[in-house]
């Protein structure tokens, strides 16, 4: 198995220096023109340039700020409203239908709105996140406290559990990891969020850096902006599912 | 003759539309080993669940010391059909949660929990995850859960029903072996009539539609007992007579249930 996942990261390795080394040379030799495209070293050469300057401390730390914000939020308010759907079929009804059609609608969309409402500044953004990510959390967390076994709550029942034991012993556990798979995909949709919420309007934030970039044609800047903002999706991701590896041990496959 | 440790008077049970338990009265002694056997459908599962607290009696009522008892609690000590551990605890874990429920946490219930898992064969495998171990295994555990406690009463509805055939007949040694250590009352559910005669003191045997209690069979086959208990004639004698007491009542169960 060892060997497999090693060959697996020399074919993925390849694959991605290579894909560099392609987009380099089709930027030096295909795309003459400047305003196009920007070469994976004059990517790196603009971040240095951001770097220096303070410019992308700035944007980074808005953008996250607002991310940050917007995800807390939602967690907040996601969780307790997964929990209220599950446990009264009353509130369920009453609140699934609106909960799963803003989660299928691109609610990003009302971003415009949202800053006519709260202005330019971090706000309007963390109100867009919230109305990406709040949904697929309180989906996710109804689904997991829905599908707890009624054997187990029996069992810690036939020991004389009281309804708060029931809860915190087995039902919440049992909809953790649930819980956390909604986190997980709150990630993906938050970034988008933010970013194209800035892309309408900002003050500051990798999404306004991109704007402002494209609007100067300054392509380096623009890539710089994007590449930052994969390199936080990814890292994000990666950083959450070792969480819930630690978190959930006792989930791992079998050998 | 002593106070019954768990009397039950005048039981029943219907569920919408179908009367389930039907006027069971019964007692039993401290200490002793009660099967329950009887065909499918006759109400022995509710039986176990409204001793339990699981489940309300639609009339009559359950003591236990003299006390009537309507909900679960730590004096009863139930081992379920599947293991139903949690997956998100450990072994040691999960065999301190009704103690843990009880709010009892001291050393001395750490090393009752330790003694348990111990006393079923698993010392050593503390740390494991429920999914780490063998259908036995886990069935150990559940055991090892239920005495934990340190119940009044043992209610056991076929703990080993989903063993193959080899760990079931070593889980009867080692329940026999456990229960010769502390002499519980217990009330253990099967379908296999050479487990139950093996087992019991007595075996109650069940009537259905509705559920009553039929008769009561005196094992007096000498203890401490192993499985070579199982070739004597006295053995065969009783299972073949509790069979007889049954077989009517099962064939119409099974005859019933294809229909
Ligand atoms: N919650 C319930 N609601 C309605 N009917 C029920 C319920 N629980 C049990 N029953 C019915 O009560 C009858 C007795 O069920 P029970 O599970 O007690 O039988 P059993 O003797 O344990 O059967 P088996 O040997 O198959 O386990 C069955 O006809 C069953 O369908
Ligand atoms: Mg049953």
């Amino acid at each position: 198995m060892g060997g497999k996942s090693h060959a697996a990261g020399v074919i993925a390795l390849i694959s991605v220096v290579g894909g560099l080394l392609a987009w380099e040379a089709a930027s030096r030799l295909l795309v003459s023109n400047k305003l196009f495209l920007a070469a994976p070293t004059q990517i790196v050469m603009a971040v240095i340039g951001l770097a220096r300057s303070g410019a992308l401390a700035h944007h980074a730390a808005v953008s996250a700020g607002e991310f940050a914000a917007g995800f807390a939020i939602s967690t907040v308010i996601g969780i307790p409203l997964g929990l209220v759907m599950a446990s009264s079929k009353t509130a369920k009804s009453a609140l699934q239908p609106w909960v799963y059609g803003l989660y299928a609608t691109p609610t990003v969309a009302l971003a415009p709105l949202f800053i006519l409402w709260l202005g330019i500044g971090i706000w309007s953004k963390v109100l867009v996140v919230l109305s990406l990510v709040v949904f697929p959390i309180a989906l996710n967390t109804e689904a997991g406290l829905r599908t707890t076994s009624r054997e187990l709550v029996e069992t810690v029942r036939s020991f004389g559990a009281s309804a708060s034991q029931v809860f915190f012993k087995v039902s919440l556990p049992s909809a953790a990891p649930l819980i956390f798979t909604g986190l997980r995909l709150g990630i993906g949709r938050g970034l988008i969020g933010v970013v194209v919420a800035e892309l309408f309007g900002a003050r500051a934030g990798l999404g306004q850096l991109i704007s402002e970039s494209s609007e100067t044609f300054n392509m380096p800047n623009l890539f710089a902006g994007v590449c930052l903002l994969a390199l936080s999706g990814i890292a994000l991701t990666v950083g959450f599912t070792s969480l819930e590896r630690r978190l959930f041990p006792w989930r791992e496959e079998q050998g | 003759m002593a106070h019954p440790k768990l009397e039950v008077s005048w039981l029943r049970k219907s569920f919408p539309g179908l009367d389930v338990i039907g006027g069971i009265s019964a007692a039993v002694q401290k200490g002793e080993f009660i099967s329950i056997v009887g065909p499918s459908g006759c109400g022995k599962t509710t039986f176990l669940r409204i001793v339990a607290g699981l489940e309300q009696a639609s009339g009559g009522e359950v003591r236990l010391d003299g006390r009537v008892v309507r909900e679960p609690g730590a004096d009863r000590g139930f081992v379920f059909q599947s293991d139903n551990l949690l997956p998100w605890r450990t072994i040691y874990d999960n065999a301190r949660i009704g103690q843990e429920i009880a709010g009892r946490s001291g050393a001395a219930e750490r090393q009752r929990t330790m003694d348990m898992l111990k006393l079923v064969g698993l010392e050593g495998f503390e740390h494991y995850y429920p999914r780490q171990l063998s259908g036995g295994m886990r069935q150990r555990v559940n055991l090892a859960r239920a005495l934990a406690v340190d119940p009044e009463v043992l209610l056991m509805d076929e703990p080993f029903s989903a063993l193959d055939a080899q760990t079931r007949e070593i889980m009867q040694t080692e329940l026999l072996r456990i229960w010769e250590r502390g002499r519980k009352t217990v009330l253990f559910v099967t379908h296999q009539i050479d487990e139950a005669v093996l087992l019991s003191d007595r075996v109650w045997v069940f009537a259905r539609r509705p559920g009553r209690l039929q008769e009561v069979i005196d094992i007096p086959i000498p203890r401490p007992r192993d499985l070579s208990a199982k070739r004597t004639p006295d053995f065969v004698a009783l299972v073949d007579r509790i069979w007889r007491l049954i077989e009517h009542d099962v064939r119409d169960s099974v005859l019933h249930e294809n229909t």
